[in-house]
């Protein structure tokens, strides 16, 4: 099978280049943000390709912190990240314990309303759920911001019921002939196992939350409930001409410098943890 | 059901009182508490608001004062505006511009990834992913400022090959491409995760016994691999259909709709009513969404189902 090598390096080659073309695509528009970010506001638009490092300045940066409130924002993600994110890995890893390991009446009935969630939008509910809140009494509060979100517990419940449905049978059944309690069979046993595919669901569940933008866009009224994803946004609208007085250059300026930052937290979550992050994507897919 | 003593427990933790009554109860009824908090989230926020917002689409209710009812009128009003049909058909021309080239390009890429003798794979699947974690707000705002028509980096590479400047959004033709892009860059990383995990999970062996056959790569590609992971390409179909017809905030960040309201998709249509304070009609808008998007949904699963 000599003659092999020979005849793989060309399929080899065009397989570099289609992956190093992909790579140059994905990459590109993050890299440009960030470094253009550092540069002098009017150089961005004057020259967008140029790259000239003695000018590096933190300009952007000092005026887009006094223009927007990006701090408070990152604090509203980061409490709304802890609280909904400890509820939706608690609560969906056990929902989907029950879907994949129990035998139960009106089981299918059940796991249907999951999977009836998943074809319910936000923005379909989003009136509806809008005047509940007015109703609760529930706008601009955290408890806005965190619970309505059947869809994205629906979602990790999917996701957990597949990641489970690999635990083998017999060690639950070994667990309760040593007396383990159904909760302390999900506590002690499941959970531990399939460790990897619940790092996978921290990171998308994160992920989601961080990103989230409809829901908070519309149940948060004043600044300094907004999250980080909302704040960004009014920057967007400063920059479709919206803020009169402000230039062209100076608010894309600030735009790519709290677009930078913003990037920050979830590329080094993302970095610190991408092997469970695919390892659990892999792990909580269909497969076949 | 031996090796008890290997997972450390002690018989003794069973209190005596315990019987196996008891305990058969305990496991039937397991399930039931485990599924409750989803239970309560969904009755109380999907559930309530769902029949809240059914009689709301028969009223011609503004948010504020008495709510006439009006019964058909708001979904006639909806079915026979050339604007929803718009919203739906943006939809769609979106759907046909980032799918199929998602499916392409993640099996290509997927392929790819999964073969042990290519050279940097882990680093080309972390540089994949990347996207997929960056916030979509941040990204959406990169891209008004990357596909600028005057000031955007993209037309400058364009006009440094000689090529004239396009006016990515600025005009009714580009503006859908536009956005088609932002989602496929934002998700395909994604799409080749899942693709990958279909992959893995294929015997090799079914691969030596085409090569043998001589088949090509291609041919082995669309007759033995597309086949085998078709569950896992349902999934990705499905899913990927669900989010680009819930598709929201990369028109309203990006183009707010326009030009001449070309990416207005149906979910930036339906946000609007809200913005008009026109709450009966946009009721009536979710319902007719959520229908379109259930029949989407079905149709993908028949047309993927394995044969057996």
């Amino acid at each position: 099978m000599t003659t092999v090598d020979t005849r793989r390096s060309r399929p080899a080659i065009v397989s570099q280049a289609f992956m190093v073309l992909l790579t140059l695509l994905f990459l590109s528009p993050v890299v440009w943000a960030v470094v253009s970010s550092f540069k002098p506001a009017a150089d961005i638009i004057r020259d967008p390709l140029g790259f000239d490092a003695t000018s590096f300045t933190l300009d952007n940066f000092t005026a887009m912190f006094d223009s927007v409130p990006l701090a408070s924002g990152f604090l509203n993600t980061a409490i709304v990240l802890v609280l909904k994110g400890t509820l939706i890995l608690f609560f969906a890893p056990l929902a989907g314990y029950a879907f994949a390991k129990y035998d139960f009446p009106l089981k299918n009935v059940l796991f249907g309303t999951v999977l009836v969630t998943l074809m319910l939008p936000i923005i379909v509910l989003i009136i509806p759920l809008l005047l509940e809140m007015k109703e609760f009494g529930w706008i601009n509060t955290y408890q806005a911001l965190v619970l309505p979100d059947s869809f994205g517990l629906a979602f990790a419940i999917f996701w957990m019921r597949q990641v489970i449905a690999s635990v083998p049978d017999e060690l639950l059944d070994a667990a309760r002939v040593d007396g383990c309690g159904e909760f302390g069979i999900f506590w002690r046993i499941v959970l531990p196992v399939i460790r990897p595919g619940l790092a996978g669901l921290a990171v998308l569940t994160v992920m989601n939350i961080y990103n989230d933008f409809i829901w908070p866009v519309v149940v948060t009224t004043s600044d300094s409930m907004q999250t980080l994803q909302v704040v960004l946004s009014t920057l967007a609208q400063n920059i479709s001409g919206n803020t009169i007085g402000a230039d062209y250059a100076t608010i894309t300026g600030q735009l790519l410098a709290a677009s930078s930052i913003a990037l920050i937290p979830l590329l080094v979550i993302f970095i610190v943890l991408q092997k469970h992050f695919i390892n659990g994507i892999l792990a909580g897919s269909v497969k076949g | 059901m031996t090796a008890p003593s290997a997972l450390g427990f002690r018989a003794v933790r069973r209190a005596p009182q315990q019987g196996p009554r008891w305990s058969l109860l305990r496991r039937r009824s397991a399930p039931y508490l485990f599924i409750a908090p989803f239970i309560l989230i969904f009755a109380l926020f999907s559930i309530y608001p769902l029949t809240f917002a059914l009689r709301l689409s028969f009223t011609d209710w503004r948010g504020t004062g008495a709510a006439t009812w009006v019964g058909l009128d708001n979904y006639a009003y909806l079915l026979g505006n050339p604007a929803f049909w718009a919203s739906l058909a943006n939809s769609g021309i979106l759907w046909l511009l980032i799918i199929p080239a998602q499916v392409v390009i993640g099996l290509v890429a997927a392929v790819l990834l999964n073969n042990a003798k290519l050279r940097m794979r882990g680093f080309y699947r972390t540089a994949f992913i990347v996207p997929f974690v960056t916030p979509l707000v941040a990204i959406a705002q990169i891209w008004v400022v990357v596909f600028d028509q005057n000031y955007g980096p993209v037309n400058d590479i364009l006009g440094a090959v000689g090529l004239p400047d396009i006016g990515w959004l600025t005009t009714s033709e580009w503006s859908k491409p536009t956005i088609a892009l932002l989602f496929l860059w934002k998700t395909t990383g994604f799409a080749i995760i899942i693709l990958l995990s279909g992959l893995q999970s294929i015997d090799t062996s079914v691969y030596e016994a085409a090569a043998l056959d001589g088949a090509s790569r291609a041919r082995q590609l669309w007759s033995i691999t597309v086949p085998l992971i078709r569950r896992t390409l349902m999934f990705l179909v499905v899913l990927q259909t669900l989010a680009v017809f819930q598709m929201f905030a990369e028109p309203y960040v990006v183009t707010q709709g326009g030009p001449y309201n070309s990416t207005t998709t149906a979910g930036l249509y339906l946000y609007n009513h809200i913005t008009r304070a026109d709450l009966g009609t946009g009721a009536a808008n979710s319902f007719l969404l959520v229908i379109a998007v259930m029949v989407l949904s079905l149709v993908f699963v028949r047309l993927l189902r394995p044969k057996d």
